[in-house]
């Protein structure tokens, strides 16, 4: 009697404290539900209109849409594939027709399964509560944003339709690669709209939600094929298909189109423009006013610009012999070289083509804007130009290739070296020019002083900083890619300046005008002067460092200068035609030189000036050769290149130089010169 | 609730309150009486209500209906949070953003098309913002203009040089701080010849097109050249016929005004090969000024004229000396 009365007891106890606990979660419930109500969010009406923000497209100069910021766009029900529909249902959630939001079968299995089988978590969010996670809450996890989740998805449950929130489910659902809802992501994987995914396709799309990166097909293909098996299982489970289509379906191979971040059309120069459109109208009308912007990139050739530099890049890396370092950087981690590439069209300034490195999706950092290399001898143009503006100099003027030192002020003297370290005695300044000779650089920009180098550089559109030391004759202060290749374009324009640009046009969504650029050039060079250092250049190009251009089978007409920099960090080529002006840099980011296997340096000549040459080559195909304009007064003579003087039948070598009005060869011996003859001439007569 | 159904829930609760009150509530001494307790009739009611309300609500989820209509009654009064509203509040934003910048562009643009003066574009258009007009519109606008300004932006051959080319379709007028800055664009947008309107011809410009309230002597820049207006149109009648047109570009502006002509005063300043005109109109009670430019050359001819033959004019005046 006394067990039946423990026993009684015992239930007693139980079924009050059962009766308590209930009670107090019941109170808990009710308090939780007023503590969560009081800021949970409002639900929107029409729940898709939400969805629907216009997209900021950028088009290429020709017409072709390059990229969509933001934007997304709804699509009904019935421009979805059904098999992606069905599923969607199999895998998410089967019973979506049946339940009010809560699918309390599952929700209790999953809480089984959670608390007594350890390392197991289950979930069973139902599409409703994902949609409303995925619309309202951040991805914290917490009981209390679990609860409001769930209060929202009843509240969607019971203010629309299944279809309109399957609908709208199925339009943000995010599947990875930058893609959300169906339609994007089935053109972003397929190219084909939403409507006509094959049964195969419908499963791989349907798998990615659960993880979008761990099933990315494009990175983890087998993953995303076990994936589809799992979603082709649970659509036979669910009886949606037949065992044999789900065979079928899991055979068949899938037509993925190329990945689209690494392959889209200049993803560098995007960067660029997005970069401009922030500054101008601010990141929210970028992202989400749906601004319709018209590029200068001409899409051919920048894939042309991304083909010559990657496949230069790979030439220089064999000369380097890069793949034999495996492990020489941080982390056994190969260090590759690096290259930019800006192409600009000479008569506006519009920037056609830029690669700002070797590949967008290792390395944003954009190396054609944002990196300011050493031009190394790539500057010396604008000594040129000044030299013949200021000193009343010409392409005939003599100096005498020798060792020269430079006093500088409160500093050490300044002795710059040849690149071959040899001295070739008297030349022209053409030739100088040509063969890149440091020591009659030097010579020029102590006659000029750098700050008028500086100013012509200026007038040439340059905006870095540049040091007013007379090294920078030489190019030691940093220049972009972009800044070259544009102030060389003034040269190719006859002393024109056009400001580089890379919009055309920004429209609002209803097409109105908000901006469009006025092609308006600047004379800021003389047409003559410039005339004679474009003669200069090309000598480089036909004769000089830069001869590699026409040994590769570049032969319409073309000016350029080659750059290389102390230790080799640096090697540049820019150059035009009289359309188009075209800079090259390639060099290691940081700290290490471009040596080949033997260990002679990489010279611009050599690194870069082949990659101008394939690109030029491809950009130039089927254009007929242009000269460039000569400007009224400029005549041409031969001459020595070495006294300067007018070409004799005897003449060894003579070259062509191209003289403004006025200029006579035989005024133009400079001082030093003379005093080299007579010098030279008093130790031949010496016994 | 109606009072019919009021007063069954009170009864109703009043006779639970009395069969509660009659239960008893003491201890069961055995298992008999705990089984007698439990298998009776109250009990298992309950049971069966509390499986019945459990079993409803898992076969018809009225729990979650009940729920989600009430949210939905609450929808309105709850805050626009959470990650969608935000993107809908930029995109909003930009919007708004965009709107303002279209319509003020728009606007600028729809008054630049209206204008039929220079003046006109640059007093509605803001610093740093520009206008497209047509080539013909800009022609119409550089017509208005008196001749020696005219000439001062762009000769009339040059223009007409442009026109008859047929590359020239737009122009882009910019307001900037130191005036207008004008592009003549071919179809391409590229710029076919830049012109300026420097702030002080601007100003010019508008001096000319207004009457200044006033007489001639509030102008200091007429102080000592003021002539009676017969003495001063004797004088250009001695002027040969060729020059009168080099003194007076517009005399079409000064017919079309009220009143009439009672002196003229000349500048001492020549500006860029112009020196200014002041004549002093009377309508009625009141007096203006109205502005014009002659060239330089014709204008020294014409005061040649007004001193050296000074007395001899003098003396048919009706009003006025030279002050």
């Amino acid at each position: 009697m006394a067990t039946i009365g423990a026993v009684i007891r015992l239930l007693r106890t139980v079924f009050y404290m059962t009766l308590a606990v209930a009670s107090v979660g019941v109170l808990m419930c009710i308090g939780m539900f007023f503590l969560a109500v009081r800021d949970l969010p409002r639900v929107p009406e029409p729940l898709s209109r939400i969805i629907e923000t216009p997209p900021t497209e950028i088009y290429a100069a020709t017409g072709e849409r390059i990229m969509v910021i933001g934007g997304r766009e709804a699509i009904p029900l019935s421009k979805v594939s059904t098999q992606f529909i069905q599923a969607v249902l199999a895998t998410e959630d089967h019973r979506f027709w049946e339940h009010h939001g809560v699918d309390k079968l599952r929700t209790l299995k999953a809480l089984w399964v959670t608390l007594f089988e350890p390392g197991r978590i289950e979930g069973a969010s139902t599409i409703t509560q994902q949609l409303s996670k995925n619309l309202f809450f951040s991805f914290k996890r917490s009981y209390m944003r679990k609860f409001r989740e769930l209060l929202v998805a009843l509240q969607i449950e019971s203010q629309y339709s299944k279809r309109e929130i399957l609908e709208t489910y199925i339009n943000q659902i995010p599947m990875g690669v930058g893609a959300h809802g169906i339609e994007q992501a089935s053109r972003t994987f397929f190219g084909k709209p939403a409507l006509e995914l094959s049964l195969a396709e419908s499963a791989l799309l349907a798998g990615l939600p659960k993880s979008p990166t761990r099933y990315n097909p494009y990175l983890h293909y087998d993953r995303a094929k076990e994936r589809q098996r799992v979603v082709l299982s649970r659509m036979l489970a669910v009886g949606y298909i037949t065992r044999a289509q789900a065979d079928s379906a899991s055979r068949d191979e899938l037509n993925l189109r190329p990945p689209p971040s690494g392959a889209r059309t200049g993803s560098y120069f995007l960067d660029m423009v997005v970069k401009s459109l922030e500054e101008r109208y601010g990141p929210e009308v970028v992202y989400h006013g749906g601004l319709r912007v018209t590029t200068t990139l001409d899409p051919q050739l920048q894939t042309w610009a991304v083909e010559s530099l990657q496949e230069g890049l790979a030439r220089l890396e064999k000369m380097l012999g890069v793949h034999e370092q495996a492990g020489h950087g941080i982390g056994g981690e190969v260090i590759r070289p690096q290259g930019a590439l800006v192409a600009i069209e000479t008569n506006s300034g519009a920037v056609k083509a830029m690669v700002g490195g070797r590949n967008y999706v290792e390395t944003e950092y954009n190396r054609a804007v944002q990196n300011n290399r050493l031009p190394g001898s790539g500057f010396k143009p604008f000594l040129y130009y000044t030299a013949f503006e200021k000193l009343g100099l010409n392409p005939a003027t003599v100096f005498v290739d020798r060792p020269v030192t430079i006093p500088v002020a409160g500093a050490q003297d300044w002795a710059p070296r040849n690149f071959g370290l040899k001295h070739e005695g008297p030349m022209t300044l053409k030739r100088a020019l040509i063969r890149s000779v440091n020591s009659v650089a030097a010579q020029l920009v102590e006659r000029t002083g750098p700050k008028e180098v500086i100013r012509t550089a200026r007038r040439c559109g340059i905006k870095s900083h540049l040091e007013p030391v007379y090294s920078l004759a030489l190019g030691t202060s940093g220049i972009s890619p972009l800044e070259m290749a544009s102030a060389f374009a003034t040269f190719a324009n006859g002393g024109v300046r056009h400001k580089p640009f890379w919009i055309w046009r920004v429209e609002d969504a209803l097409g109105r005008v908000l901006e469009e650029r006025i092609i308006g050039g600047e004379r800021s060079l003389d047409a003559s002067i410039v005339y004679q250092v474009i003669d200069l250049m090309r000598g480089v190009v036909d004769e000089g460092t830069g001869a590699v251009v026409r040994r590769l089978g570049f032969d319409l007409p073309a000016a350029g200068k080659t750059g290389t920099t102390d230790g080799y960090y640096d090697a540049w080529f820019t150059g035009f035609t009289p359309t188009l002006s075209t800079s090259v840099w390639v060099g290691y980011d940081q700290g290490e030189g471009l040596r080949d296997i033997q260990g002679l340096g990489i010279t611009g000549g050599r690194g870069a000036a082949p990659i101008w040459a394939d690109f030029m080559l491809k950009a130039t195909q089927g254009e007929p050769p242009r000269e460039f304009a000569i400007p009224p007064h400029i005549r041409f003579e031969t001459v020595d290149p070495i006294t300067g003087r007018a070409a004799t039948e005897t003449t060894l070598n003579p070259m062509r130089v191209a003289l403004r009005e006025g200029q006579s060869l035989y005024s133009t011996i400079m001082e030093d010169e003379t005093s080299y003859y007579s010098e030279t001439e008093a130790s031949q007569v010496e016994p | 609730m109606s009072p019919l159904t009021q007063w069954n829930f009170l009864a109703v609760t009043r006779k639970l309150c009395i069969n509660l009150g009659t239960m008893d509530w003491s201890e069961p001494r055995n298992f008999r009486e705990w089984a007698r307790r439990v298998i009776a009739l109250r009990p298992l009611v309950l049971t069966l209500l509390i499986l019945a309300v459990v079993i409803s609500e898992l076969r018809f989820d009225w729990l979650e209906q009940a729920l989600g209509s009430y949210l939905v009654t609450t929808n309105t009064k709850r805050p626009e949070s959470g990650a969608i509203w935000e993107i809908g509040h930029r995109t909003i934003t930009a919007r708004q953003t965009l709107e303002q910048l279209v319509t003020g562009r728009q606007s600028s643009q729809r008054e630049a098309r209206g204008a039929s003066t220079f003046t006109q574009i640059a007093s509605n258009l803001p610093p740093g913002q520009g206008v497209m007009l047509s080539s013909e519109h800009f022609r119409d606008l550089y017509l208005t203009l008196p001749q020696a300004i005219a000439h001062e932006i762009v000769s009339p051959i040059e223009l007409l040089r442009l026109f008859s080319d047929g590359g020239w379709i737009r122009t882009y007028l910019e307001n900037e701080d130191y005036g207008f800055k004008i592009y003549l664009l071919n179809s391409e947008n590229r710029v076919l010849r830049e012109l300026r309107i420097p702030s002080d011809l601007l100003l010019q410009i508008k001096r000319v097109e207004i009457a200044l309230e006033g007489s001639l002597e509030d102008l200091p820049t007429f102080e000592n050249r003021i002539y009676p207006a017969d003495r001063f149109f004797r004088a250009m009648e001695a002027l040969p016929e060729e020059d009168l047109r080099s003194v007076i570009s517009q005399p079409e502006r000064l017919l079309s005004v009220p009143g009439h002509i009672v002196r003229v005063g000349i500048s001492d300043e020549a500006v860029s090969g112009f020196i200014e005109l002041g004549f002093e109109i009377e309508e009625g009670t009141r007096r203006k000024v109205i502005l014009l430019r002659g060239r330089e050359w014709a204008v020294w001819i014409l005061r040649s004229y007004l001193e050296e033959k000074g007395l001899e004019l003098n003396q048919t005046t009706g009003e006025g000396n030279e002050t």
